[in-house]
Order: structure tokens, then C-alpha cells, then sequence
């Protein structure tokens, strides 16, 4: 194994358009940065495996279309760009506030080893909103972007009867994606609701910036509904079958309705995926509009602990041309603050018009897609929350009924939350549920105590880490002298 | 449920209990076990209620199997090998009409 720096000036968790465009321009700028990334390849979930679909699999490259084949170009940038990088390596910990040093715990090749950076770049990008429905546990029900991953990484298709459910960008995506690959779902059950007027009013001033985009999507829409039967406002979705899905029932425009399926696919927008950031003690915030936590941010990406930056979708979900351009900005805010102590910290970089009107984009599609009442705060209280230790919506509102003052201690009473996945799925519906029996606002509620290792790690692998003084290299290391970017990086 | 959009040039082989399967290198583990037609990989430890892979990114834990020599893994973020034995977890029957 190549000599990893143990005492790298940034460590940037995340090699997806945030992560990769920010090393980039560090690199570019002589800083030492070391780029940590659980995938075997550059390019994070929305470019994943762009570079090996682009070399072998010209017809899903086709499929996955231009927005996809566009991450290409940051990925070569990022293996060229001088930029340390370690893939398949997982971030357990970040150490916390009052530890005497700030280290960061990785996991790579079944070896655990503690990293030093003077600054972490966080840019752990979105995760798909939890969706409870009754049945959503049952196997062959699976996310919108658990299909997409399995088209990138491996080209899967589904086959058979196949349906859509949720609603969201990612969903009319995929859909138009599967119709350019020849494969035809048997029907979209999307559960918007009508169309607001504050989307309404955001669409005109996004049409005045980015026509380009939102005729594109509306060419998408059109095409799928023009070979695929959408039912709209749907709701009270589930997923039917003894052993796994068989069926889907469904309601729209006030009747009943029931279809075969043996896919399942669900999808309702992403969410930033907050774990490391939350185990790190950085203030997160509930975003009322979005339905979700984000962190607090000031500038770029400063967060509440002055060593920590976070940019991305990690930050706020503004998709990937927003994450690669606050990628670069947010590179010259740390280097700023890393070369604060021979000169005046830098002012916060002008926002460039491309990022403003990607922004009024980004405003317009969080309008026409809110998230889903239905799966916000499922109604039927037999719908698993948790789906790790089973605990339903009925028993959630039960014990907050109870007394039950917050998600930690509805933890502590039912085992919500306790499992393997440690809350990702569960976590923002307990808090909604909880705060809807309280009547108090989902930020006054919480959210559960997120703790290291937020990542699986066995005790051997711990007790096997090196001591500081027997880690290999050392801060007088320059850079490349371990596996840059551009190095192959296949072991296997 | 899935399909390969290309045909698998030099298979690696593995073995999921006791059935023989032919994956792509560099597949996940769990995609190749998707393409093979397999969707229950564990029993949920609490009703036993069959269980298979959701999201595919790491978060929700579904896809776990056991690996000889290996332990419990992820399997959307474990790499397959040749002649890699995977179970469900131990303790876990396989499904039946998997």
C-alpha cells in the first residue's frame, strides 16, 4: 500500500462534484489535500463509474445521457489535478470539538488508521428521503436510485413488470432513461400534489435563466408521459405480497386501483446526507420548506466548528453544477483560512451568474416537487418506520403520546433507530411524527444523537490501528509521493 | 427483476448458499446477486420477514450478508471475488422459492 499522509492540510470526505471540484482547485493551488471516498472510482452517485460506463458500455452511456457523460470531464480534471486520493475508504469518525486534535477515522482494505488534517472538507452529498409505506420492507421494493445505481455500476435493467412511485427529478430521470435504453415501465403512480402557486411564481424567473434546462426536463416529462400511464396525486400507496412484492394499490382521483409488479420502485427527492457531520457536533437546522436537517452554514461552506467546511448536496440539495461551482468557491475560503495566519482572511468569493441562476433552477424544482404528505407522516399506523428493529408509525405516535419528550428517548423506549443503519431511513420520520403528537415544530423536536462510528468497524479493526508514532509518512511529505489521484487504483 | 444490459464476458463465479453464481467484475456483490435473480439476502432479526436490497449506497443496511473468512458485510459495497461463499447471516435459513 502506498504511504497515505498522515498529516494532510485538507482531508475532503467525498469524491463526488463538490468533493473532486474542491480538491481539484486546492491541488491547483499547491495545497496538500487528501480526497477519502468509499466508491472504487471517482464521481460520487450522480457521475458513479462514469469513466468505466464511457470505456465499455457505450449503450448505457447513451441511456444515462448528457447530464451523466458531462461528469467525465471533473474526473479527469480530479486524476490529474495532483490531488491525493483514497478510494473504498470508509469515514468512521470525526473527532470531536473538545479532543485535543482534529483527526479523522478511516477504514480501508479491513485497516483502520487516524488521519490529521489541519481543515476537513465534508461533501458526503444526498440520500433518497425515507418513503414509509405499508410493504416498503417486502424485497423487490427498492429506491429510484438503487435502480440508477445498478444501471451505472453494473448495467441492470429492470425486466418485467416494473413500477414507479414517489415522484421527484430523479424519478421522470430515470424513466426517461429506461425508455431510451427499451425498457417500458407498466406505470408511474406519482404522489405530487397540485401544483402550488409559489412554483408557479419561481418558474418564470428560472425559464429567464436556464431555458435550456427546463425545456429539457419538460421534453423528459413529455416523453414519459407519453409512453407510460401517470396517475397523479397518488396515495395510500402499498406494496402487497407474502414473501415479496406481488402487487401495488394504490389510490387516485378518488378510486381504488391495484397492479401487478415484481419492482418496486420508490423515490420522493434526497435530502443531505448529515450523518459524519452531525457525529462531528457541527449545528444542524430543520429546513421547514424542504422537510429536512441541514447544517448551518455561513460563507460557502463554514459550519459551526471553525476546521470543518461542508459543500454539496451535503450542505443543501442544489445538484451537481451547483456542488462543483460552491466546490471551487469553497476552495478559496479554506485557503483563505489556511493562509489566514500570514495575511487577511480572503472575503467570501463573488457568486458567479452561473451559480445564481442554477439556484433559481434549483428553487423552481423544490416547488413543483415538495416532498410527499403521504410519506412524510404515513397515516396508517401499521407502516414500519423503523425498518432495522420494525417499529411502526402507530408505536412512535404511542409513545410520544406517552410522554415521551424526543426521538432519543422514543430510542431508549422502543429500539427505533437502534439498528445497523443507525437511523438513516428512520430519523426524519420519527422526529415529524413525534413533533406532529407534540404539536411543536420538527426543529423543536430533534433528531436523534448521531455517534461514531457512523460507519461498521470491528473491535479488531480498532484495536489493530496504529499509535500515532508508528503511522507511515509524515507532514514533510510532498505531495504525490502517495497514491495521487491519477495512480490505478484497482487492487482487485 | 433485472437484466444485464451486456452478456458477462470472463464470469467471476461465486456462491450464494448453495447456488452457483456467475457475475461481471468488478459487479457489487449485491448486483450480481440481483442479476442472478436473487431478492431475499437475510431474514429481519426481529419477525424473520424476508429482507433484500434497497437503496444500494451504504445507508440502509439491507443488503447484509455473511462472507466466509469475512463476516458480515454490506453487500452493495463489497466487491465480488472468484469463488467467494456468501451465506445470509448466520443463524438465518435460506428463503424458500428463492
Amino acid at each position: 500500500m502506498n504511504a497515505v499522509p498522515v498529516r494532510p492540510e485538507v482531508a475532503v470526505v467525498g469524491a463526488g462534484p463538490a468533493g473532486m471540484a474542491a480538491a481539484c482547485s486546492l491541488a491547483e493551488s499547491g495545497v496538500e489535500v487528501l480526497v477519502l471516498d468509499e466508491q472504487p472510482a471517482p464521481g460520487g452517485q450522480v457521475y458513479r463509474e462514469v469513466e468505466k460506463v464511457h470505456e465499455q458500455r457505450p449503450e448505457d452511456l447513451a441511456a444515462l445521457g448528457t447530464q451523466y457523460r458531462a461528469g467525465l470531464e471533473l474526473v479527469r480534471r480530479f486524476r490529474h489535478s495532483g490531488a491525493g486520493y483514497l478510494p473504498r475508504t470508509s469515514v468512521w469518525e470525526i473527532t470531536a470539538a473538545s479532543e485535543p486534535e482534529l483527526a479523522i477515522g478511516t477504514l480501508h482494505d479491513g485497516a483502520a488508521q487516524m488521519l490529521y488534517p489541519r481543515h476537513i472538507i465534508l461533501a458526503t452529498g444526498a440520500m433518497e428521503r425515507p418513503t414509509p409505506f405499508p410493504g416498503w420492507t417486502l424485497p423487490g421494493v427498492m429506491t429510484v436510485g438503487a435502480a440508477q445505481t445498478l444501471l451505472k455500476t453494473s448495467g441492470l435493467m429492470p425486466a418485467g413488470r416494473i413500477v414507479l412511485a414517489g415522484t421527484g427529478p430523479l424519478l421522470y430521470l430515470y424513466a426517461n432513461q429506461l425508455l431510451t435504453a427499451g425498457t417500458r415501465p407498466e406505470a408511474i403512480l406519482d404522489t405530487r400534489p397540485a401544483t402550488s402557486m409559489g412554483a408557479l411564481a419561481s418558474l418564470l424567473p428560472a425559464l429567464a435563466v436556464q431555458p435550456g434546462a427546463l425545456l429539457r426536463g419538460l421534453g423528459w416529462m413529455r416523453a414519459v408521459r407519453g409512453s407510460i400511464p401517470v396517475s397523479s396525486r397518488v396515495t395510500a400507496l402499498k406494496a402487497l405480497g407474502d414473501e415479496r412484492v406481488a402487487s401495488v394499490s394504490y389510490e387516485s382521483a378518488g378510486q381504488s386501483h391495484e397492479l401487478q409488479a415484481e419492482l418496486l420502485l420508490v423515490h420522493d427527492g434526497v435530502i443531505p446526507n448529515t450523518w459524519l457531520a452531525m457525529a462531528a457536533g457541527i449545528q444542524h437546522h430543520f429546513d421547514q420548506r424542504q422537510a429536512c436537517w441541514v447544517p448551518d452554514v455561513r460563507g460557502v461552506g463554514r459550519t459551526s466548528r471553525e476546521s470543518i467546511a461542508i459543500v454539496g448536496d451535503g450542505a443543501a440539495i442544489q445538484g451537481a453544477e451547483v456542488a462543483i461551482l460552491q466546490g471551487e468557491r469553497l476552495a478559496h475560503e479554506v485557503l483563505g483560512q489556511l493562509r489566514g495566519a500570514k495575511g487577511p482572511v480572503l472575503p467570501t468569493p463573488v457568486e458567479p451568474p452561473a451559480l445564481r441562476q442554477q439556484r433559481l433552477l434549483q428553487r423552481f424544482l423544490k416547488r413543483y416537487f415538495p416532498p410527499s404528505a403521504y410519506f412524510q407522516l404515513p397515516p396508517d399506523d401499521s407502516t414500519i418506520v423503523c425498518r432495522c428493529e420494525e417499529i411502526t408509525a402507530g408505536e412512535i405516535r404511542k409513545v410520544a403520546a406517552l410522554g415521551c419528550v424526543g426521538p432519543n428517548q422514543a430510542k431508549a423506549f422502543t429500539r427505533c433507530g437502534m439498528g445497523p443503519c443507525m437511523g438513516r431511513k428512520c430519523a426524519l420520520t420519527v422526529s415529524q411524527l413525534m413533533a406532529q403528537v407534540h404539536d411543536v415544530s420538527v426543529e423543536e423536536m430533534g433528531h436523534y444523537r448521531i455517534r461514531p462510528p457512523i460507519r461498521p468497524i470491528t473491535v479488531g479493526q480498532l484495536a489493530d490501528m496504529p499509535m500515532t508514532g508508528e503511522e507511515t509518512g509524515s507532514a514533510a511529505d510532498p505531495p504525490g509521493k502517495f497514491a495521487s489521484a491519477n495512480s490505478s487504483s484497482s487492487k482487485r | 427483476m433485472y437484466r444485464r444490459s451486456a452478456a458477462i464476458a470472463e464470469p467471476v463465479i461465486l456462491w450464494f448458499e448453495d447456488r452457483k453464481i456467475m457475475a461481471a467484475p468488478g459487479d457489487s456483490l449485491a448486483a450480481a446477486l440481483l442479476a442472478a435473480g436473487v431478492s431475499v439476502f437475510r431474514r429481519a432479526p426481529v419477525s424473520g420477514a424476508k429482507r433484500g436490497p434497497f437503496c444500494m449506497i451504504g445507508n440502509c443496511f439491507e443488503c447484509l450478508v455473511e462472507i466466509d473468512g469475512q463476516g458480515v458485510v454490506q453487500a452493495c459495497s463489497t466487491e465480488v471475488r472468484q469463488g467467494m461463499r456468501v451465506y445470509m447471516p448466520r443463524g438465518q435459513s435460506p428463503g424458500e422459492g428463492d
